[in-house]
């Protein structure tokens, strides 16, 4: 099997195409064959050249975390979730997350995701629903990892200036059934960052690794 | 206004935070990644505490006499004690900052039970309590980074502590984009960091604590404690890339564990402990198990198909999703993995270190938990030792005196230059595989003076080879100068379970199977210039 990587050395240099043999089982997720492939005694590429060890981030390795998000074969996806068998083909194409700026081959710097939330004052403060409805609801949109898969896959969102995707409206659901004080003021920053220019494509729905129902959060935030 | 810095951003390390925020203080957060990556996200079970809704009969008293039995009396009763009873006002904190927590028809919080309970007093958020902790949590140090009271800063590690005359200043950070050591001061300075999983490999755990802060700490004069008393889970996965854990439940709902002798399924644990045998503790499990020398099976598979759907729905999607198999076909193959470290940094009751100005909380310290514990007992500790530590540090007298560290910065800085510039092909994960065999071979579920002399020596090696090796560019460098604080923790941990000559709780010798009393204490090892000291704490002086 061929393993394909779009590799980057730093921050600020020329990203390039480097790929790697793979010969174990196909019983096994795209972070466990990277761990293969990484911890020989040394790594070698397809041309036979020792080359650099691939940098990724992983920290729970069975998709609570989030850490392993990753483009592999055109999907957004988590690696320690995606299997080499449910791949198709005899290539597995692996490349950082696009909509974030690379810091390391596979590593991207995902903090316009916090930035956005903080900025825009997204937090429950104290709990005070307004009505006690809809818990599980709340319970899955909680669970969100905050990994950027839903941004990557985003029609709508380039680099989290002013439309800041569905990790934002879902947080901004959460604050809003939690403390009907912040309503006005949540709702208020969920239509200008969100709700005026979703074009619900709702592709991040069909990436999210939590399964979050976002449309669902969308009909309860119009909600008044 | 004070300056705190805390390393690590899991559960403990933001309670700590917001604790310091609401109290003024101004608070470093640091880590490598955001919370959301933290090992917290992965406790699953729940968090304990008797409430005003407690099961009829259950008191603070009977939850403080569960905690130290199950810790074999070993922890500090005046510790368990602030623990157990701070546990109501920590569900209620929990509470009003919006934590999803599994409700009744009156919003009131569900309960379970967990082994060793004599009532149910696990407050739950369905299977990812944990997860629901970090997500309340983030939200409110987010109100306070707002405010300005709280600044996170990723991507940084810890290196060593600014220790002068005894005394913490705060700490050299590895900044992993700039790729130089940072030295930041403080009025405190409070490690958050998590347990020592890489100390074994694959754990259940998150691979990023390793044990690492501790290890470096007590070459820098910390005490540790109790080291010898590791947690390990019964019953876990193997898989590629980790150790997965198969919860309890799947025993609670008649699970049965067996091995097989030719075609005969033997039920080892029912054959010797009877119908309930599949119930008994963790420890005797995974000892059990170990005993029988064979591929041992837990199976499910008799039970209903519905009834594992909606009564076993994660290990169902654990076992598919990761091993390929149908519980309701097949046995799952599983094997005892460490789980949770009871040792680490000694702490006083307030959280302090022996070395002023430095504080450790959550799975890092070591306080609460004696020789073993309990289910629903570590998301408390990390939620109350946040708290605790937050108080000592506000009620201290402000005024940083000031230290020269510009010498010693100087020197690790050149020394860490060093580092970057002496290339070799050796990779430092490969002397950590090496550790991790080492480990999980000498300091398994059963010990005994020949194996821990044998894992020792082992190490020693490991150490000496690990100070020829320089640099492995093509990792971060924190793999490459973490390594010498994990095998001196290993060794550590090691020397603690050999001086330890009995059993109790977590920690059992083939050569000295049963308690004594004279080892009625908790083990405290310290470090002077190369040279390890065990000694018993039985004047209980972690106990203030």
């Amino acid at each position: 099997m061929k393993i394909r990587i779009l590799r980057q050395k730093f921050p600020d240099s020329e990203p390039y195409w480097e790929s790697f043999n793979y010969d174990g089982t196909r019983e096994i997720s795209v972070a466990g064959m990277m761990d293969e492939l990484n911890f020989g005694d040394d790594i070698i590429n397809d041309l036979g050249e020792k080359t650099d060890r691939i940098g990724w981030e992983n920290s729970c390795l069975q998709g609570m975390c989030g850490a392993c998000a990753m483009v592999i074969n055109e999907i957004p996806a988590l690696a320690c979730e995606t299997f080499l068998k449910n791949l198709k083909g005899d290539e597995v194409i692996l490349r950082p997350l696009r909509k974030f700026p690379v810091i390391h081959d596979l590593i991207v710097d995902r903090s316009v995701i916090h930035e956005t939330l903080k900025s825009t004052n997204v937090y429950i403060g104290e709990y005070n629903p307004k009505e006690k409805e809809d818990h599980e609801h709340q319970y899955t949109v909680a669970n969100c990892l905050k990994c950027g898969l839903c941004l990557e896959v985003c029609p709508n969102y380039t680099n989290g200036k002013s439309f800041y995707g569905a990790v934002y409206a879902n947080d901004c659901y959460l604050v809003k059934a939690r403390n009907k004080e912040k309503s006005k003021d949540i709702r208020s920053s969920y239509a200008e960052h969100f709700g005026n220019t979703c074009s619900k494509a709702l592709s991040c729905m069909d990436v999210c690794p939590m399964h979050i129902p976002t449309l669902s959060s969308m009909g309860k935030m119009n909600r008044r | 206004m004070k300056e705190i810095l805390i390393i690590g951003n899991g559960i403990s390390g933001m309670m700590c935070a917001i604790r310091c925020a609401e109290s003024g203080m101004k608070v470093k957060l640091i880590a490598p990644g955001p919370s959301e990556q933290s090992q917290s996200v992965m406790a699953a079970g729940g968090i304990n505490a008797v409430t005003e809704r407690h099961e009829e009969g259950d008191s603070v008293q009977c939850h403080i006499e569960d905690t130290l039995k199950g810790g074999a009396y070993l922890a500090g009763s005046n510790a368990v004690s602030g623990l157990c009873s701070d546990a109501k006002e920590v569900i209620h904190y929990l509470e009003r900052i919006g934590t999803v927590f599994s409700v009744d028809e009156h919003d009131h919080p569900l309960l379970r039970a967990f082994g060793g309970q004599t009532y149910k007093r696990t407050h739950y958020c369905g299977s990812s309590t944990g997860k629901h902790i970090v997500s309340a949590l983030v939200m409110e140090v987010r109100r306070f980074e707002a405010a300005g009271l709280i600044t996170r800063i990723l991507r940084h590690h810890f290196y060593s502590a600014l220790i002068n005359d005894s005394r913490c200043y705060g700490a050299l950070l590895y900044d992993e984009d700039a790729r130089v050591l940072v030295p930041v001061y403080s009025d405190a300075l409070v490690m958050a960091s998590g347990g020592q999983n890489s100390l074994f490999g694959k754990t259940t755990g998150s691979s990023r604590c390793d044990g690492y802060a501790a290890g470096r700490l007590f070459m820098q004069g910390a005490a540790l404690k109790n080291l010898e008393f590791i947690q390990f889970h019964p019953t876990t996965l193997e898989t590629p890339q980790k150790r997965m854990l198969i919860s309890e439940a799947v025993r609670g709902e008649g699970g049965r564990l067996f091995y097989l002798d030719g075609d005969q399924k033997v039920f080892f644990m029912e054959d010797k402990y009877g119908p309930k045998g599949n119930l008994m503790t963790r420890d005797l499990i995974s000892r059990e198990i170990m005993a029988t020398g064979k591929d041992v099976f837990l199976d499910i598979s008799f039970m209903d198909k519905k009834l594992i759907d909606s009564r076993l729905p994660e290990v169902r999607d654990i076992c598919a999703k990761y091993s390929g198999i149908d519980i309701s076909k097949k046995p799952i193959p599983v094997a005892p993995s460490v789980h949770y470290f009871m040792g680490g940094l000694a702490v006083h009751k307030d959280h302090a270190t022996n070395i002023p100005g430095l504080y450790a909380v959550g799975e890092c310290a070591s306080i609460y938990h004696g020789a073993n514990r309990l289910g629903g007992n570590s998301l408390l500790s990390a939620m109350y030792s946040g708290k605790v530590a937050a108080e000592s540090i506000s009620g201290e007298n402000a005024g940083r005196e000031s230290a020269d560290f510009e010498s010693y910065i100087l020197s690790e800085q050149k020394k860490f230059k060093k580092m970057l510039e002496a290339d070799s092909p050796f990779a430092a994960m490969h002397i950590r595989d090496l550790l991790a065999g080492t480990m999980r071979e000498h300091m398994s579920i059963v010990r005994s003076a020949d194996s821990l002399s044998k894992g020792m020596e082992d190490v020693r090696y490991y150490l000496s080879v690990a100070d020829r090796i320089h640099y492995d560019s093509s990792v971060s460098a924190y793999t490459n100068y973490s390594l010498n604080g994990i095998l001196t923790l290993a060794l550590a941990s090691l020397t603690c379970a050999e001086a330890r000559r009995e059993s109790r709780g977590a920690h059992y010798r083939s050569d000295y199977p049963t308690s004594l009393e004279e080892f009625r204490a908790a083990t405290i090892i310290t470090y002077n210039e190369g040279n390890m000291k065990v000694t018993f704490d039985r004047e209980n002086a972690y106990e203030d």
